[in-house]
């Protein structure tokens, strides 16, 4: 362990940071000498130059997206590369470089200065001249809809043939119709084609027509918008680019605009952005004051504005009020569609953005598909047989050569081959009848094959495997174990195409702050001036409730104090108590917290809750007020505290933002003693640089021991500075943030550089200890996915003490575990540590060969270390330590080394990669993870947008993987597997006919049979079973998660058991095909009779075989497996009453015959003693987990039911 | 197992009482049923040893008794083979059958003597057995068109009849195709001494051919015109729906050796009867190296004469009663008490 001072300087744990603009702070800050222009928006966070710490980051540094520094309450989003991060699309290295590429533009707009062929204009009040050409914007209305009548059947056979199997499908439709083929009828031979592409156009055109709803409901929204200078309502879709639109409280927004004046006198309108990124929390936006002071009707000029991009926490713009100096606009200034208005009467803008323009809509895409890892393996066995198939196909065009060949001299007079055309009329091809050649009739032979074989290849496996995912995705999203109350969060299934991945997971990635842990802060202790105050026994839970008016006022949330803390402020003398009362001051100032008052039922007592975008801040701020200082008002100019009963003002007079590279913020306040503070708040490596460690040795020494013991039981800690500033000093600032601020070129490097002028020097005052808490049920989730033999490693931005912590907490570390710590300064020490850890693996490794004694190893590495390991090429060594490792916990990694570890595993093992996040520091990482899972939580969107499932708890992975999960992939494996052996059993069938028959591809089985057995006849119970069934119930599955090791052994699908269900599949059609075979040799039967015959054995012996392996028989699965047998045999009985057929009446005739009914018997029974033996076999002297937990949980079952007192007790639900 | 969020409630302290209960009342948690929650009351079966063994050996003792049954129907069926394509052609023609068959002037009658080695009972089936004639061949089976056959309106409609389409001067075929026009020409009678034992032509076909497949008023027309005469000329004054062996022809058989119905002889044949055939060996199989027989044969309630159905039961029957042992005796010797230790993992 080494002292927190030495720490790498990525400092994490920082929690307040001011992300929101501040710049109406400034506006008043001094009355007599305004700043002319208010701080401009948080620009700081933009610099490509922050990132320079990661490797390859000047590739990736495009920040297209820079939620991140929404969520600066993130330890992880924090660190020092974090706020570039392009995070929607970023993948490291070669990915990025291309994304970096495409974001170009986007980039230019947010982060350097606006140029006329960048910008759009827009006239204010004057839609038809900023519409007009060549601006061409689009209009307000939202199209999410992809077709309209005309253009659905076009366009949605164009989606649907860009995947390949449909081509292979619509190739052979085509050959069908060629007239020496036509091996098929016209009819049929389009209907396999026909049908997969109907049920996938009826599936497209009822979610189409439902986001035409949703568009239309949206689009014909109204909103006021000045016409003629009047406010008309005027509907969305009509709303144009330089519309003045008027809103009032609680309304939503139409369109992304610029806000030019709202009915608060200092030009603020809060916004609520839950549609946009999630958060809940209230944003404050600004009017600018030259803007304020015009009415709406007379305003004038023209916004110079970057282009549309989807960088939705950056926009640039300057406004020029006819004539006027241009004003600056930033993300402050800006309302975005989509957002609501909340507290603010009413609030007037210039619509800048419309319809498809808008932020929203450019961010709406949805999540990339990924291909599920049983996909990827059917794709092997498809290719094992469309082999076959080609093999079939030669084999029969072989033999009928070799056929033509022996009969070459006959043919022409073989009564039933009849080469010539000998009724005289035959003008075309010299009196030849279908003739050209053996070779060329070999060639036919061919490819008649391919069109008669085509279900080899299982057209419905597609479709069946589509509806099956709607299945499971639709139990998963209904089951309410996986229902979050608390934010009323359903699980959500974004991607329909990995379900079954669920079932596979070997490595579990999580976030830690969120997801893992609340991101709901609780003030837990304080060092003031070198003294610990951490005991809150003795304390009560105090909102501290102060009386103004005559109206009680309370904190929403209490916090328990310290009393002795409570006593020092209170009623303490000395210098000691006034810097402690500093301390508290600092935490109730120095934040961007707004103080909102809600009426209870009580008139006379209100609620003040604290809004905030920072989780830390608020914690800092109730704790404050708990403390007797507490927070009541805040306007742009001043902050009203009311200290131990007492309202002070204070005047903002200067505000340095949090950015990350700093990594604090600072407040320049004058008190009412006329005294001007600075307080400096920030993480404790960025903090001991600029305190004075001179002022007081003894104090900055028992802090800094303070601060490694609570961030050492996981608290996240800050430490507050204070110095006081004399006049001279201030003005000196003052005149240097002017000129910063207003500057045109690299105004964010000046302002910092303005920032660090000044915060330093700084006296200490103390450091505060906030506690992340778990999330509900997390170390026994972990505790859960560690037994189903999933590895959990832990990315965080967070300090390694804290990080480690936290492990202990949620049962990730545990005293038994050996812990390799890797935190290198330096390349060599790196590196000499990485080999250090090497040997001690192996030296365990070989020390305990037993699996089960075997000691648990823990890899703790942070992101430095990781830094040098990815430079130097290392990572193979890392791989080999981080496999060996039980549990790996990396600290303090930015985001896009978050997907590096992710890739480190995907690249150099075969197992399934889970990544778990709720930030949007996390999109890299569930962006390139296998299977990607967003935490819709607190923080915003982006996680959630990026994720192919989301969900409300982290704890909800347990019965995500290990029920559902299993669930999804025993089910789909089986369907896969089956679909081959089912189609395959039928191939086999033709093709032994196909032997009897010349070697010609004629069929017994009526063509519609042939077309319609994949289809109709076999479809229904695959698709049922495989959303249905179950192999275990819940109960089971999360008794024993060791089960889940079951996908991850890929026991349910696999090349052996894909060779012996072939092998049954060809078992069965030499029964199905030589037993009426051979009972039918020498006799009157016609082809008609005995194709019926074989078309009911073949599909009764399929359903047979599918019956025989379903677990779990409901009444559906009954009803749709009998059902299909019974849909079958009508299927045929109609077929066999179309008198124009060939096969008129014949399955009446032959269902007359005791020989039919005795064959049919015969046929199924023969055919599934392999399959029955084999299966009894099996499970019973070589049974798998599963099979032992199904006959647990049968005796269980039976058990329940003698004693049914224990039932009583056992089925009640959790 | 999973914790409930009380723990966390300080947040939200003072609302809390009221929040619940609001939470409560709009909740958007998936409403609860057993089918959403995938619970619904299900049956599991296991394959126990119980199953197993019992399943093999009802098989057993239902497919022996079967199979029994089967093959002493099989054994009853008396059936009486004569191949006749070889024997018919006159000795000094055998190495050029070909022309034998195609020399109109040849006589192609012929006379065979059968002797019946068990007695027949009434009625016997009068079959013709062709071998190595692929009546399923691709281009054979489609060359018809059923449509033409029900209907006098659509005697023209030909389609997919070639290469027996049109007449050389381009008149439709009815009946069209290649089927119809290779139609089995050999007749027979037979007399047992002097007593002509009639064949009776009738019903030889399916009911449901004779009045929904073949029409009353469609007649043969410009049939068998052509250059190459497949077989069997039609009376055209006679419907469609009474031609009966081409009603049989028609039928297309499943496999290349194939019986036809030719007609039944309603009397008794004792054993040792001595029948005379005498038939006309018209159809030409020689091109193709077909074979011809005649067939005469009783039938039980399975059928023909054919043993394998009798014994594939017996030796299913015998083989499950066998596996039924054989699991007893691997279930006895290495028993496994139903589930205690789960492979990779030890049950806590």
């Amino acid at each position: 362990m080494r002292p927190d001072g030495k720490l790498p300087p990525p400092h994490p744990s920082l929690a307040p940071l001011p992300q929101r603009p501040q710049q109406a702070t400034g506006t008043d800050m001094d009355p007599h000498a305004r700043l002319p222009d208010p701080v401009p928006s948080p620009i700081l966070k933009h610099s490509p130059s922050i990132s320079r710490s990661l490797r390859s980051a000047a590739d990736t540094s495009s920040v297209t997206f820079a939620a991140d520094f929404r969520s600066p309450s993130k330890p992880e989003s924090t660190s020092p590369s974090f706020d570039s991060f392009r995070t929607a699309r970023s993948r490291p290295s070669s990915v990025s470089r291309s994304s970096t590429r495409r974001s170009a533009s986007e980039r230019a707009g947010s982060q350097r200065d606006l140029r006329d062929e960048d910008a759009r204009f827009v006239y204010i009040n004057d839609a038809p001249r900023t519409n007009a050409p060549p601006a061409m914007f689009p209009d307000n209305s939202i199209r999410t809809s992809k077709y309209s009548v005309l253009t659905f059947i076009p366009r949605n056979l164009y989606e649907q043939f860009h995947r390949v199997a449909y081509i292979y499908f619509l190739i052979l439709a085509v050959l069908n119709f060629v007239p020496q083929l036509l091996v098929l009828s016209k009819e049929a031979g389009v209907l396999p084609l026909a049908f997969v592409l109907g049920v996938t156009a009826v599936k497209d055109a009822y979610e189409d027509w439902r986001r035409h709803r949703s568009d239309k409901n949206e689009n014909n929204r109204t909103a006021s918008v000045l016409a003629d200078g009047v406010f008309r309502p005027k509907r969305w879709k009509d709303i144009q680019v330089g519309d003045v639109v008027r809103l009032v409280a609680n309304e939503t927004l139409p369109c992304d605009m610029v806000l030019v004046s709202t009915s608060d006198p200092t030009g603020v309108a809060y916004i609520q952005t839950i549609n946009l990124d999630g958060e809940s929390n209230l944003k404050t936006r600004y009017a600018k004051q030259e803007t304020m002071s015009t009415p709406p009707e007379a305003l004038a000029g023209v916004i110079k504005c970057e282009k549309p991009n989807r960088n939705i926490y950056g926009f640039l713009a300057t406004v020029d009020l006819n004539g006027r100096r241009a004003i600056s606009l930033g993300t402050s200034n800006v309302m975005l569609r989509g957002c609501e208005l909340k507290n603010t009467v009413w609030a007037i803008g210039v619509a800048v953005y419309t319809g498809r323009d808008t932020k929203v809509v450019l961010n709406s895409s949805g999540a990339p598909s990924k291909r599920s890892r049983l996909e990827t393996h059917m794709n092997r066995e498809i290719i094992a047989l469309a082999v076959a198939l080609v093999v079939l196909c030669s084999v029969v065009s072989l033999l009928a050569g070799i056929w033509m060949g022996d009969h070459v001299d006959q043919l022409g007079i073989i009564p039933f081959f009849h080469k010539y055309d000998y009724s005289g009329a035959a003008a075309h091809d010299d009196g030849r009848y279908n003739w050209y050649g053996t070779g060329a009739q070999v060639v036919f032979t061919f490819m008649s094959a391919v069109i008669q074989f085509q279900v080899m290849i299982p057209i419905g496996l597609i479709i069946s495997m589509e509806l099956i995912r709607v299945g499971q995705a639709y139990f998963m999203v209904q089951d309410n174990r996986m229902f979050d109350e608390k934010s009323q969060a359903r699980f959500q299934c974004r991607a329909l195409n990995i379900n079954e991945d669920l079932g596979q997971i070997k490595y579990v990635f999580s976030d830690k702050t969120g997801t893992l842990t609340q991101n709901r802060m609780e003030f837990r202790c304080a060092s003031v001036q070198g003294r610990d105050f951490s005991e809150t026994d003795g304390g009560e839970e105090d909102g501290h409730a102060v009386q103004a008016d005559g109206v009680v006022l309370r904190p929403k949330t209490a916090v328990t104090t310290d009393p002795k803390l409570a006593a020092l402020l209170k009623d303490g003398m000395g210098a000691k108590a006034s810097r402690a009362r500093d301390l508290f001051l600092a935490l109730a100032t120095c934040n961007t917290i707004v103080p909102i008052v809600e009426d209870t039922v009580n008139p006379a007592a209100k609620l003040v809750e604290y809004q905030g975008e920072s989780p830390d801040e608020q914690a800092l701020v109730y704790a404050a007020a708990a403390y007797g200082h507490k927070l009541v008002e805040r306007t742009s100019g001043h902050i009203v505290v009311d200290v131990f009963g007492t309202r002070q003002r204070f005047d903002v007079l200067g505000l340095h933002e949090f950015d990350s590279d700093r990594k604090r913020m600072s407040v320049i306040i004058g008190c009412p003693d006329k005294t001007i503070k600075l307080f400096v708040k920030g993480a404790d490596s960025s903090m001991f640089g600029i305190i004075d460690k001179t002022l007081n040795p003894d104090v900055v020494q028992a802090t800094e021991k303070h601060l490694h013991s609570y961030s050492s039981v996981g608290l996240r800690t800050l430490v507050i500075g204070v110095r006081e500033l004399s006049q001279s000093e201030f003005q000196e600032w003052q005149m240097a943030y002017e000129k910063a601020s207003t500057a045109l070129l690299g105004r964010g490097n000046l302002l910092r550089s303005v920032a660090a002028n000044i915060e330093r020097n700084m006296r200490l005052l103390g450091a505060s200890g906030v506690e992340d808490k778990l999330q509900d049920g997390v170390p026994e989730a972990i505790e859960k996915l560690r037994e189903a033999g999933i590895k959990v490693w832990v990315l965080t931005g967070d300090k390694q003490e804290t990080a480690i912590s936290i492990g202990y907490s949620c049962k990730l570390l545990t005293r038994d575990m050996t812990q390799i710590v890797i935190n290198s300064n330096s390349r060599e020490s790196c590196r000499k540590s990485l080999d250090d850890a090497i040997s001690m693996v192996n030296k365990l490794r070989s020390l305990s060969t037993d699996s089960q004694s075997r000691v648990p190893l823990a890899l703790i590495i942070d992101g430095n270390s990781l830094v040098y390991i990815f430079d130097t090429d290392r990572e193979e060594k890392l791989f080999e330590v981080a496999i060996a490792c039980d549990v790996v916990l990396c600290c303090r990694v930015a985001p896009l080394q978050k997907a590096g570890i992710v890739d480190l595993i995907k690249k150099r093992t075969s197992d399934m990669t889970l990544a778990i996040g709720d930030g949007a520091n996390d999109v890299s990482m569930i962006q390139m993870a296998d299977v990607g899972i967003g935490i819709s939580g607190q923080e915003g969107r982006q996680a959630v947008m990026a994720s192919d499932f989301a969900m409300g708890q982290f704890r909800f992975l347990v019965p995500l993987l290990l029920v559902h999960g299993h669930w999804n992939y025993q089910r789909m494996s089986y369907m896969i597997l089956y679909n081959f052996y089912r189609n395959a059993t039928f191939v086999f069938v033709l093709f032994w006919y196909v032997l009897y028959t010349g070697y010609t591809l004629s069929t017994a089985i009526n063509e519609w049979s042939s077309v319609l057995y994949s289809v109709v006849y076999t479809s229904a119970p695959t698709v049922i079973v495989a959303i249905l069934d179950k192999d275990l119930s819940r109960r089971t599955l999360l008794k024993y998660p060791q089960l889940y090791g079951a996908g991850q052994r890929e026991e349910s699908y696999n090349l052996r058991l894909f060779i012996f269900i072939m092998v049954d599949s060809v078992w069965q059609s030499v029964v199905v095909f030589f037993i009426p075979y051979l009972a039918y040799k020498n006799s009157a039967i016609d082809s008609a009779s005995l194709g019926d015959l074989w078309t009911l054995s073949v599909v009764i012996l399929v359903n047979i075989h599918l019956a025989m392996d379903v677990i779990r028989w409901t009444w559906i699965t009954h009803a749709v497996i009998w059902g299909s047998i019974v849909a079958t045999w009508i299927c045929v009985i109609i077929i066999d009453s179309i008198p124009t057929l060939p096969g008129f009446w014949a399955i009446y005739e032959v269902m007359g015959t005791a020989l039919f009914w005795a064959l049919l018997l015969a046929v199924i029974v023969v055919g599934m003693i392999p399959h029955f033996a084999a299966k009894a076999i099996r499970e019973h002297f070589m049974p798998n987990d599963i099979q032992i937990a199904r006959e647990m949980e049968k005796s269980q079952d039976s058990r329940d039911a003698n004693q049914p007192e224990v039932q009583m007790s056992t089925s009640t639900r959790a | 197992m999973m914790m409930d969020g009380s723990a966390a409630g300080t947040s939200n302290g003072g609302s809390g009482a009221d929040g619940d209960a609001a939470r409560r009342n709009n909740t958007r948690m998936p409403k609860y049923s057993k089918f959403t929650q995938q619970e619904l009351p299900a049956c599991k079966p296991i394959l126990t040893p119980k199953w197993v063994v019992s399943v093999f050996f009802l098989v057993g003792v239902v497919f022996v008794p079967v199979g029994v049954v089967s093959l002493l129907a099989a054994q009853d069926v008396v059936e009486i083979i004569d191949r006749y394509d070889h024997a018919c052609v006159p000795p000094n023609m055998t190495d050029n059958k070909l022309a034998y068959i195609k020399n109109d002037t040849i006589s192609k009658e012929c006379t065979r003597i059968l002797t019946v080695t068990k007695e027949m009972k009434q009625p016997i089936y009068v079959y013709y057995q062709l071998d190595n004639f692929y009546q399923n061949h691709r281009r054979y089976v489609k060359s018809r068109n059923d449509a033409q056959l029900r209907d006098y309106k659509k005697s023209n409609t030909t389609t997919s009849c070639d290469p027996e389409r049109f007449t050389a001067d381009g008149k439709p075929i009815v009946p069209c195709g290649l089927i119809a026009w290779s139609l089995f020409n050999d007749t027979y009678s037979f007399t047992r001494g002097k007593e002509n034992l009639t064949v009776n032509k009738k019903d030889i076909s399916w009911k449901s051919d004779r009045e929904h497949k073949f029409a009353k008023n469609v007649y043969p027309s410009n049939f068998q015109n052509g250059a190459l005469i497949g077989g069997k000329k039609l009376n055209s004054s006679i419907p469609l729906s009474e031609q009966e062996d081409l009603i049989v022809w028609m039928r297309t058989a499943a496999l290349p050796t194939f019986r036809k119905l030719y007609g039944r002889i309603y009397v008794d044949l004792k054993a040792n009867d001595t029948i005379t055939v005498r038939l006309s060996n018209n159809y030409n199989t020689y091109s193709f190296g077909g074979k011809k027989k005649l067939v005469l044969s009783t039938a039980t309630w399975l059928g023909g004469k054919n043993d394998f159905l009798g014994f594939a039961y017996l030796i299913v029957g015998g083989l499950c009663i066998f596996l039924a042992f054989a699991f007893t005796l691997l279930y006895l010797i290495k028993p496994r008490l139903v589930a205690f230790e789960l492979r990779s993992i030890t049950v806590k």
